[in-house]
């Protein structure tokens, strides 16, 4: 076959069934979860019957509730200061967990292990749920919403890290190891200076999905703009709740736009 | 042999630090995947030797390089650096020994976003406490060690300059004042020019040569090009699988040596070419500008 197309071209590598396998796999989940019983219980006839509830409440969704606007700013003022506390704590203690859970500015394997399977456990847990737990333990208001965050931002920023840590350059490490350094030492001054860049990414990485995320954080309580979203919604107030997602919109609109310029100066 | 002494007044830095001798006996490393680096090697390179190591990649000269400074630990036998045993050195002691030695990579091994000043001083941190380096609070001794470091390799003016908007053969000269900066008793170089470009190659390489002969220190070097082994090196010794085949003075290695220690015939891609190099043995008192 080969040899037909020009000769001395050796064989095709084998390996194409494989991607036809994972599709055939894909597919097959997909349609055990749709599957009447065992699956979901998922069908388009909610919407069809539903469809003037829904209009109706878009048609509300469109007009926002401008007057309402005074009694959204302290709590969207909570929402942003919830972000940047929350995000500032999170960097700082992502910067020696982050060292301590790469293998190059941690060569002990047991401490490396011990901090990545903590982080594991502190990222498998969602933030709404931390949250939650967290007023339950400390009561209503921005303090259990900046701890919840803080949780979910080392989660990220640490593994994120990590990893760009992984993929750096050893070189600056080995030569102050062979001057005598410790691995402190090799970490602050010969690591640290050319992980600042990715570890910045992140670290506003982090505070861009924390502006989201502290908006339904007050849902369970923890301070912001969920516990006005909760408020509205329960009293079907959509015109009120099209006012704050836009508000929402706006601000992490801006604050997408700022942390893309630090990282163009970063760079 | 005297210790340099992390306690020397300032006024006395630039005193020439005490050179090291080396002493292998049947040295082995052998690396876990089963590669065998040294094979039983046993070798005296006495303080203040200017010595190339020649052979292929593969034949031993790295590791032999690494095992000096514990980068590379032996598998057997013994090492002594100076009057100590390199080879039992753990722990606080083996970082005081590599404090006094000092190493020069092939990819300069910068840290790139900082400034030349921040990288020379981490030739001082074995001096340094733990504490003092978090803060960057380094004394002014080990800065002044770090100015006259890059003094001497005429890289002064660039202090404040970030290592990587510097160029290879400047990055390369950084990373010897880094190595100075240790006041070692050895320098060790793997293949410390073999990124660079002829002319900035021969410029290192007179770098190199000057350390060992105003300063007295102890210089081993890596090289796979032989006009350069000859020309900077007093000593020459081949490597071959991690055995020793040649060892004599460099000037007066020919090249049925040199096919002896590469086991095969010698072409033009075994040499670099460019400045004579054997017979400028004036040393420059400042140094050629950047080429490019």
């Amino acid at each position: 076959m080969s040899a037909a197309e020009y000769p001395g071209l050796p064989a095709k590598p084998g390996g194409r069934w494989k991607i036809w396998l994972a599709i055939g796999i894909i597919a097959a989940i997909t349609a055990v979860t749709l599957a009447p019983g065992i699956g979901v219980d998922f069908s388009l006839d909610a919407i069809l019957r539903n469809w003037r509830n829904g209009t109706e409440k878009i048609g509300q969704l469109l007009v926002p509730d401008w007057s309402f606007f005074p009694r959204t700013i302290a709590p969207l003022w909570e929402t942003i200061q919830m972000a940047i506390i929350a995000s500032v704590i999170g960097a700082i203690v992502s910067v020696p967990l982050s060292m301590w859970a790469a293998r190059l500015t941690n060569p002990n394997p047991v401490t490396r292990g011990i901090v990545r399977t903590l982080l594991n456990i502190v990222r498998a847990v969602p933030d709404l749920l931390y949250a939650a737990v967290l007023v339950a333990m400390v009561g209503v208001g921005a303090l259990p919403g900046i701890i919840a965050l803080v949780l979910f931002n080392v989660g990220i920023v640490v593994k994120l890290v990590s990893e760009a840590i992984e993929s750096g350059d050893p070189g600056p490490g080995e030569a102050a190891r062979a001057a005598g350094a410790t691995q402190t030492q090799i970490n602050r001054a010969a690591l640290l200076p050319d992980i600042w860049p990715p570890f910045i990414n992140q670290a506003l990485y982090a505070f861009e999905l924390n502006v989201r995320a502290s908006t339904v954080l007050g849902l369970v309580g923890a301070g912001g703009l969920g516990l006005l979203i909760d408020a509205v919604r329960t009293f079907y107030r959509y015109d009120q709740l099209s006012l704050i997602i836009l508000e929402i919109l706006v601000v992490v609109v801006l604050i997408d736009w700022a942390s893309a310029v630090i990282r163009k100066r970063v760079k | 042999m005297t210790r340099i002494s992390p306690e020397t007044p300032a006024g006395a830095a630039a005193a020439a630090p005490a050179p090291w001798s080396i002493r292998l006996r049947d040295a082995t490393v052998r690396y876990p995947n089963g590669v065998v680096g040294l094979n039983k090697i046993s070798l005296d390179i006495e303080a203040g030797e200017m010595v190339s190591i020649v052979g292929l990649s593969g034949s031993g000269k790295s590791s032999l390089i690494r095992t000096i400074n514990g980068l590379v630990s032996l598998s057997s036998g013994t090492l002594e650096v100076g009057d100590h045993r390199m080879d039992l050195a753990r722990g606080r002691e083996l970082r005081r020994l590599r404090g006094q030695i000092g190493m020069i990579f092939q990819g300069f091994n910068l840290a790139g976003r900082t400034t030349v000043l921040n990288n020379v001083l981490v030739g001082r941190l074995a001096h340094t406490s733990v504490a003092r380096t978090l803060v960057g609070a380094y004394r002014p001794r080990d800065r002044q060690l770090a100015y006259e470091a890059l003094d001497r390799v005429g890289m002064l003016e660039r202090v404040y300059h970030r290592a990587a908007h510097l160029s290879g053969g400047q990055q390369q000269r950084v990373a010897i004042a880094r190595a100075l900066a240790q006041e070692p008793g050895i320098v060790l170089a793997d293949e410390p020019v073999a990124s660079l470009d002829p002319p900035t190659a021969h410029a290192v390489m007179g770098d190199l040569r000057r350390i060992n002969r105003e300063l007295g220190i102890t210089v081993l070097v890596n090289l796979h090009l032989l006009d350069l082994a000859r020309g900077y090196g007093n000593r020459l010794i081949g490597l071959r699988a991690g055995e020793i085949v040649y060892d004599g003075p460099a000037a007066s290695a020919t090249d049925a040596d040199f096919e002896r220690i590469y086991g095969r015939p010698i072409g033009d891609q075994d040499l670099l070419g460019g400045a004579a190099s054997s017979a400028s043995t004036a040393s420059p008192v400042s140094l050629p500008g950047e080429p490019v």
